[in-house]
């Protein structure tokens, strides 16, 4: 195990730089999760922490070791890839076993790390099959395993769940969760996905074209986001932006509303729409409303609901949980 | 309804045209030389294989076989260590100068045998390779390079890079995934460069007969041109000589031929 400091570190392509100045410290034993949209850097930076892309500035330490120019296999990371990346000629046992292996480790050690990885994995009975013989959510448990088996210093996860289906993702997202529990091993976890960062992380980094706009708490991150960017990219339904009047009438260039912080019911500050569109959740209710001057609004409402499109609704910001943004896109104290 | 027995039909004819030429030659070569007066398309009536035992023994064919044996085997099995390992450095290796030996391979490609046939033996000659196996040997392998690089570069861009980046994560050298991971999963371009190399050098006369002028190391190609002088021609020699030259091939291309064709159209769709 081992924690990691990034100084300053940077990425150029030629003379395009992708990321830029990222300062971080993760401790041992972290779950960390690089969120941010496509094209963010997050997958670089990632590559970049694993060895797999060069660093063109700053320092990259890992366990206290300036690694800028250790090879792979030199920094003891393992790598989870999204799209599994499992041996096609090999065994779900030579896939688990092949670090070992080349590292001329005795039959006998190689086989009984094997299986102990597959049996906490339940891969046990699947050893003998090739990957082309399984199933997706096997498959990336045998990615996994092949990770543990080198009882790595950092766990690496490049969007593991992202070829998964919906039922098979959350499934595994617990899974690898209560591995990192059981591990205790330092995890950097790459996604786009903010529902598999907050349920993760132990902190969140939320990057954006190269830069880090914020890293905290899934609950830091939501109740107190350091820019626009990151006020919209966490939560789902995401927030709410408006400007012009009402912005205006608090003293902000933006008034951020989250969907699940609106009361609705007739007041002399509620805002007058209509329903356009209505998803019933079961234990929530999504509302779109159209509200003259402030534009399309999505509202949650806890539980169920007998709004339909076409009905005129009154919704008031609850004012303990607003957020004013300058025009900057930075927080305005309140 | 009637394109199909028309289709049927050309495809009958050219299956006739190809396979005329290689029966009338089992033909003659078992032929006894009394029965050379009839009609080339007349099947022996006595069967004899007088000729074979002939040509294999005093027209020297069973050194001719070894050699071409020899030099074929080792052009095939040496040209798919060489370009598998010349394609691998081209898609997974970043190396300063990579666009620039991408390009001398593409050259390669464009000029043809005959234009450098000249230069090629003056070379040869220079490294004292003039009638060795070995000279052959290397001058088939630069010649044929390009094509077989190019082949492997193509398979070789079909493999998802991130099974050289685990790999590499595993800590894997270069040459434990090129030989432990990529290798194995290339088995069609493998076979398909092994069988086309193989053929080649089998085949060929060009080089052959400039490098190898001593007797006791030619080759069958080369060895056929002894049945046919300026003003004789032994037909029955000729027949059998050709017949045992094209048993090996059309042997291999039989077993192989599923491979052949798969190794052919790789990398030629995603």
């Amino acid at each position: 195990m081992a924690g990691l400091e990034l100084m300053n570190l940077s990425k150029a392509y030629g003379q395009v730089e992708v990321l830029h100045d990222i300062n971080l410290s993760i401790a041992d034993g972290e779950f960390v999760v690089f969120v941010g949209p496509s094209g963010c850097g997050k997958s670089t930076l990632l590559r970049m922490i694993a060895g797999l892309e060069k660093i063109t500035g700053g320092d990259l330490m890992i366990g206290g070791t300036r690694s800028n120019e250790l090879s792979p296999k030199q920094r003891n990371i393992a790598m989870v890839f999204q799209s599994y990346a499992l041996y096609p000629q090999m065994t779900v046992a030579q896939n688990m076993g092949f670090s070992l292996s080349l590292e001329r480790r005795p039959k006998a050690e190689i086989a009984q790390k094997v299986k102990e990885a597959a049996d906490s994995l339940k891969l046990g009975p699947y050893l003998d099959r090739k990957p082309g013989q399984l199933s997706g959510g096997q498959r990336q448990r045998v990615a996994i395993g092949r990770a543990i088996v080198r009882n790595p210093k950092v766990f690496l996860l490049d969007e593991p769940l992202s070829n998964l289906d919906a039922a098979l993702r959350s499934e595994t997202r617990v899974e690898i969760s209560e591995l990192h529990q059981r591990m205790e091993t330092t995890m950097i976890y790459v996604t786009h996905d903010q529902v598999e960062a907050m349920t993760m992380a132990d902190r969140i980094v939320v990057l954006n074209a190269g830069y880090i706009e914020q890293v905290g708490s899934p609950m830091e991150l939501y109740n107190n986001p350091a820019t626009e960017f990151v006020a919209g990219f966490i939560g789902s339904p995401k927030m709410n932006f408006v400007k012009g009047k009402y912005a205006d009438f608090i003293g902000a260039a933006t008034l951020g509303v989250r969907p699940e912080h609106f009361a609705v019911g007739q007041s002399d500050e509620a805002w007058q729409g209509t329903v356009t569109l209505v998803e019933r959740l079961g234990h929530d209710t999504i509302l779109y409303v159209k509200v003259p001057e402030a534009g399309m609004l999505t509202v949650s409402l806890n539980g169920q609901h007998d709004q339909n499109v076409g009905d005129t609704i009154f919704l008031r910001p609850l004012q303990e949980f607003i957020h004013k943004f300058n025009n900057e896109g930075r927080p305005i104290a309140a | 309804m009637y394109g199909r027995w028309i289709l049927l039909f050309v495809l009958g004819v050219i299956a006739v045209l190809m396979a005329s030429p290689l029966i009338l030659t089992v033909f003659t070569s078992l032929k006894p030389t009394t029965e050379l007066v009839n009609p080339a398309w007349y099947p022996p009536l006595n069967v004899t294989f007088e000729h074979y035992v002939r040509v294999w023994t005093e027209g020297g064919f069973s050194r001719y076989f070894f050699n071409t044996l020899l030099i074929s085997v080792v052009d095939a099995a040496v040209m798919v260590v060489i370009a598998s390992l010349a394609a691998y450095a081209m898609v997974f290796i970043d190396f300063r100068g990579k666009l620039a030996l991408q390009v001398l391979f593409l050259i390669g490609l464009m000029i043809p045998v005959t234009a450098i046939v000249l230069p090629l033996f003056q070379i040869v000659r220079s490294f004292g390779l003039l009638n060795t196996h070995f000279g052959v040997i290397v001058a088939d392998l630069a010649l044929a390079v390009s094509v077989f690089v190019f082949m492997f570069t193509s398979y070789f861009v079909g493999v998802p890079k991130a099974l050289h980046e685990a790999a590499r994560i595993d800590g894997a050298t270069e040459f434990q995934i090129y030989r432990r991971v990529i290798m194995p999963i290339a088995m069609p371009a493998v076979v398909t460069t092994a069988l086309l190399e193989f053929l080649w050098s089998w085949n060929d006369l060009l080089l052959r007969l400039l490098l190898l002028t001593q007797d006791e190391m030619r080759t069958l190609s080369v060895g056929l041109l002894n049945f046919q002088g300026t003003m004789t021609r032994d037909v029955t020699g000729l027949s059998s000589g050709t017949v045992i030259m094209a048993i090996p091939v059309v042997i291999l291309f039989l077993f192989f031929q599923r491979h052949f064709v798969r190794g052919m159209t790789a990398g030629a769709v995603k």
